[in-house]
């Protein structure tokens, strides 16, 4: 095998994969304030946003707010010849629903009221769950040239600005100045929130559509059913709660495995794709602050004690779930949820919002569904809580885009938080909050329900990035093999950290290993040093 | 009446001496076809014989015609021949040939068995039994993913014959979900090798039989001695086909397990498609493909040879 | 043959035992297709064979009238990829008869294209998959990509084999005397083939065409690579099918999947006498 052989020509190319680099054009007009839109019913001072339902002014914006910087930048573009009559977005075919239906009674839809801010035409294109990254790689590889913009995960920003298939957004950027670091309305974080979702290895890439706070539910008509606390705390000796540890959370489910009654204690996802999520947070809780995937010089850290114990109680775990729960994705988990089928489960943060919600007939647990922060092991007389970010879904720009500038400003208005609250209340997609003034919007909040939403946000204070450096698919599908492998009895837990440790030192030498070290301490600089008091 | 047509034809009998407008013609009416097979061969072949030299991904940022820029050789080719997983398909896809094609096989001379001669209900069954070859196999896969969860419906049959619960988990171990893509296979083929191995039953001339049955020979031994000789072809040639079609097994398996738990279901189809769409690593795939085809053609082409002596 | 009582009962009993398990996972798709939301889940003590509540939901809903429009993941009905996978199946199934018979009347009559048998059979076995990334490439320079004429394109290339070999064994059997006689008489040999060969091969033609569209009907994995949005076909659609509502919509999907099979079982039925030949590509005869 010559994989130094390899790595030095992967090397030489670095240079060569650029990105063009594209020149803002036109000159701010001023916004003159539309009279007629006035009287449709924007508020005093606002230049746009949705009107027509009561608290549509919390999504309307002034001349000098990112949204309105951006539908100056997009007439300015028109004034000047150089915008296109429509934008591609290519989007998961869950998540179209908010920007097209109509949200709340009375409003616009989000599509309509783009199209008539700017007359460009926003043409949407489902992609089939979980098929993102293969059909915009198919894009970019075969120069087929179908997109403006791209809806990615996010863990996949990395590989993807390195095909020189994505835009770099800087200038613009610093052109419109899209405040996603507003101390107020901004991510969560700040700057280092933003360099998170939006930035790979020093450089804007993508512009975050997405907050998938993987966050714990629980069922509390269970929870608070007298008999079964009753049950619970003469076998345990301790009052039936949501669970603050890992081991209360194992004894738990345990308790409420009943296959007889068609019930589990948790229905996590367990199969190849997304069941590594819950690895990941009994692996990085196994020290504090955290434990981290690769020490600083990019030596993997996951055959260790702390490896080994948490895959093991992973696989444990399986007892207290489906037998089906290895070959389940997250529709025949939530399916199964709202089936009643399980006490608890950790899942997407909109797991309330669909099934917790009377318009879903399908759902038998409306009015059933509690959440719980993380679950976490006590170190040093703290408590550390940790989730994951995965899969988030982030927008870039295609370089084979001919408007790269239009298809920013488009991406610049939604992610906006005014238009971004607006649209993620909107109970038709998969788009969910992760900004500070979503989290605190009373339609968002009613939409997430008020018992989820601070649930989240504190979630999100607790929440450790995945791997999204280049090579992240290689990386995932190589933990995700093993950690399945483990599950299914063919190779022990210290085998599959064993094995994993081995394909990721190969991914490494094959992505190169400056460009990792890199990425890593990036990635860890947003890691969460959060300790919980225990017994909280 | 079926009779068994000369496979393949050395080369047709040409009609008289081939004057000049039969020849133009010819030329003209199979040109479509060439060109066809040409477009479809040359480009993938050359494009996949370059790439497979290199360690060209499109995560590189560069375009394949300048994959020679990570020319490595026959690197890719020495991966393959250590690379277990590759091995692991290679042996998966064969296994689950070797159980499928059997047992489709004796069910489906089973069932021919039984059709041979006229019987009141004949012709409705027959049409029932070959609804499942006709079901899309997209669908089918579906439809068994539902069949074999483990609160479905397959174990509620079990359960209705053990007399006692039975929750088997098929999708999610590895040796049941083999088995469950196994049956899918069975269920949907079968009827393949039974309408196929039906009409050769049926071509064997009566009269002959007849005669054997005035000899006093007994059905075991007509079967053995006059059937199956004659069959011989036949059965090659549905035997031919289901292994063909089961080498590429890929839709109902997919849907089904999309190759897992783990790899435990990953065929050589399931497995390119993986390394094509998630690992992306192209050039390796390239040379998956031509070390496949070479094999193929290196197999049919002496397979036919032999089918040719043969016949 | 044996007309005995023990075995007529042995043989409705294997008959009908193997009819009952194959008819089960279809009767399955059915009955599912009639359901109700509500008994959708195939989970342990709620499993129904029968739909207790019947009802067309399933259908309405993929044609996209919902009644609940909360069901997120229903941007696009199934009418779109109905339509996709009818011009992509029929449009191939086009290209592979006139290219296949074409060819096979060539080599049947004039001797030409002697490598044809082989190649195309060879063609045949050869697994799409590992050739899809070089089609990719082609068909996107080509501006294929998402187009039902570029699905069009390759299924009539892939199924090609399969009208080939069918039409060479009927142009095999076909008496040459009729078309000496014309040939006699001062016809081309096109004439010949136009006007007298082509229309008594008509019912042949039908079937092999049936066969052909069956086949392109129930591709799953090049649609899946070629088509983005605009074309994608039924069973590439179904995946999208699912929410987070409900969990997938196995109603939903079995309403399609039983659409979706309406085609080849009537076409299979319809042309059950020359089904053995197509499958055998032309090896065996009626």
């Amino acid at each position: 095998m010559t994989e130094t052989h390899r790595f030095t020509r992967r090397r030489v190319l670095a240079g060569a994969a650029q990105t063009a680099i594209f020149a803002g054009i036109g000159a701010p007009l001023v916004l003159r304030a539309d009279r007629a839109r006035a009287q449709a019913g924007l508020a005093e001072g606002m230049v746009g946003g949705p009107t027509g339902f009561p608290g549509a002014e919390r999504y309307q914006y002034g001349p000098d707010t990112p949204e309105g910087r951006a539908i100056e930048g997009i007439r300015a573009l028109v004034g000047a010849g150089k915008a296109p009559s429509r934008i591609v977005l290519g989007l998961s075919d869950g998540s179209i629903g908010q920007i097209t239906q109509p949200f709340p009674e009375g409003a616009p839809s989000v599509k309509d009221l783009w199209e008539q801010e700017t007359g460009i035409t926003l043409d949407i294109v489902g992609v089939p769950n979980g098929q993102e990254f293969t059909k915009v790689m198919q894009d970019v590889s075969t120069n087929a040239g179908g997109f403006d913009i791209y809806a990615v995960e996010w863990n996949r920003l990395g590989d993807l600005a390195e095909t020189g298939g994505i835009v770099a957004l800087d200038d613009y950027v610093a052109q419109y100045r899209p405040e996603w670091d507003d101390p107020e309305r901004g991510y969560v974080n700040g700057e280092q929130g933003v360099s998170l979702l939006n930035g790979y290895r020093g450089k804007v890439y993508g512009v975050s559509l997405d907050g998938d706070f993987q966050t714990w539910n629980h069922r509390t008509d269970l929870f608070n059913d007298p008999d079964e606390q009753a049950a619970f705390s003469d076998a345990h000796g301790y009052a039936l709660a949501p669970p603050t540890t890992w081991k209360q959370h194992d004894e738990i489910a345990a308790f409420f495995t009943r296959p007889d009654d068609g019930l589990y204690g948790s229905t996590d996802l367990r199969n190849q794709g997304w069941g590594y999520t819950n690895w990941y947070q009994r692996f990085v809780s196994m020290a504090s602050p955290n434990q981290f995937l690769f020490a600083d010089d990019g030596t993997a850290l996951i055959n260790t004690e702390a490896g080994w114990a948490a895959t093991q109680e992973y696989i444990d775990s399986l007892s207290h779930h489906s037998p089906d729960a290895i070959s389940w994705s997250w529709p025949e988990q939530y399916g199964n949820f709202a089936q009643g089928g399980a006490a608890m489960t950790c899942a997407f943060s909109n797991l309330p919002k669909f099934l917790d919600n009377p318009a879903n007939e399908g759902s038998m647990v409306t009015g059933k569904v509690g959440s719980h922060l993380p679950p976490g092991r006590e170190h040093d007389g703290g408590l550390v809580r940790r989730t994951v970010l995965w899969l988030n879904l982030s927008a870039s720009v295609s370089s084979q885009s001919e408007h790269p500038e239009a298809a920013y400003l488009l991406l610049q208005w939604l992610g906006s938080s005014r238009i971004y609250s607006w649209m993620t209340a909107n109970p038709g997609g998969y788009f969910d909050p992760f900004q500070l003034a979503n989290f605190a919007d009373p339609l968002v909040r009613e939409t997430y329900h008020d018992y989820h939403m601070d649930i989240v946000r504190e979630s999100v204070r607790r929440t450790v990035p995945t791997i999204n450096y280049p090579g992240a698919t290689a990386f995932h599908n190589a933990l995700d093999e093993s950690l399945v492998a483990a599950l299914t009895g063919s190779m022990s837990a210290e085998q599959a950290m064993a094995n994993t440790e081995r394909q990721w030192a190969r991914i490494a030498r094959r992505v190169g290993e400056d460009k990792l070290l890199e990425a890593i301490q990036a990635n860890k600089a947003a890691w969460p040093d959060v300790i919980d008091p225990i017994g909280a | 009446m079926t009779e068994i047509a000369d496979i393949p034809p050395p080369r047709t009998e040409t009609p008289a001496p081939p004057d000049r407008e039969a020849a133009r013609l010819g030329f003209r009416l199979t040109l479509p076809a060439q060109l066809l097979v040409l477009f479809i061969a040359v480009f993938p072949i050359c494009m996949q014989i370059y790439i497979s030299l290199t360690d060209w991904s499109p995560l590189d940022g560069i375009p394949w015609w300048r994959a020679h820029e990570l020319w490595i050789g026959l690197t890719n080719y020495s991966d393959l021949a250590s690379d277990f997983r590759f091995w692991g398909a290679l042996w998966r896809t064969l296994f689950v040939m070797l159980v499928c094609v059997p047992v489709q096989f004796f069910l489906g001379l089973g069932l021919a068995i039984l059709f041979v001669d006229e019987f009141p209900g004949r012709r409705i069954f027959y049409s029932v039994l070959l609804v499942p070859m006709m079901v899309v196999p997209a669908v089918a896969g579906y439809m068994f993913f539902m069949l074999f969860q483990s609160g479905g419906p397959v174990n509620d049959i079990l359960s209705a014959f053990a007399g006692r619960t039975v929750s088997i988990a098929w999708l999610s171990d590895p040796d049941l979900a083999l088995a469950a893509v196994i049956i899918a296979d069975i269920w949907q083929w079968t009827p393949l090798m039974f309408l196929i191995l039906l009409a050769g039953l049926v071509s064997v001339p009566k009269d002959q039989q007849l005669a054997a049955v005035l000899l006093g020979a007994g059905w075991w031994r007509r079967f053995r001695t006059i059937i199956l000789p004659r069959m011989k072809t036949i059965i090659i040639i549905a035997l031919a086909i289901r292994v063909i079609e089961n080498f590429k097994i890929f839709d109902t398996l997919y849907i089904m397990t999309g190759g897992g738990p783990g790899i435990a279901t990953e065929t050589i189809s399931v497995y390119i498609y993986k390394v094509t769409q998630q690992e992306l690593i192209w050039g390796y795939v390239a040379a998956i493909a031509l070390a496949i085809l070479i094999s193929l053609s290196i197999v049919s082409a002496f397979a036919i040879a032999r089918l040719r002596r043969g016949s | 043959m044996h007309r005995s009582l023990s075995f007529e009962t042995f043989r409705y009993a294997a008959i009908l035992t193997f009819l009952a398990l194959s008819l089960i996972p279809t009767i399955w798709m059915m009955s599912m297709a009639f359901k109700p939301v509500a008994e959708w889940q195939a989970a342990g003590a709620n499993l129904t064979w029968w739909p207790e509540n019947p009802t067309l939901d399933n259908f309405r809903f993929i044609f996209g009238e919902s009644g609940s429009d909360l069901i997120v993941a229903l941007e696009r009905t199934a009418g779109r990829p109905i339509l996709a996978s009818l011009l992509a199946a029929t449009f191939g199934t086009l290209i592979a008869m006139v290219a296949g018979s074409a060819a096979a009347y060539g080599l049947s009559r004039f001797g030409s294209g002697g490598n044809l048998p082989l190649a195309l059979i060879q063609l045949r076995i050869f697994p799409p998959m590992a050739v899809m990334i070089p089609v990719m490439i082609m068909w996107a320079f080509l501006g294929l990509i998402d187009t039902w004429w570029g699905l069009a394109l390759i299924y009539g290339i892939v199924t090609m084999p399969f009208s080939f070999w069918l039409m060479k064994t009927f142009f095999d059997d076909m008496p040459r005397e009729i078309e000496d006689a014309a040939l006699v008489e001062g016809c081309s040999r096109w004439r010949v083939f136009t006007r007298i060969t082509l229309p008594i091969m008509r019912p042949a033609l039908a079937s092999s065409g049936l066969f052909v569209f069956i086949l392109n009907w129930s591709d799953y994995l090049i649609a899946l690579l070629l088509t983005t949005r605009d074309w994608v076909t039924i069973p590439v659609y179904m995946a999208s099918l699912s929410s987070s509502m409900t969990g997938q919509l196995y109603g939903a999907k079995a309403a399609l999947g039983l659409i979706a099979a309406v085609p080849p079982v009537i076409m299979g039925i319809a042309i059950q006498k020359q089904l053995v030949r197509g499958l055998t590509f032309g090896a065996l005869k009626e």
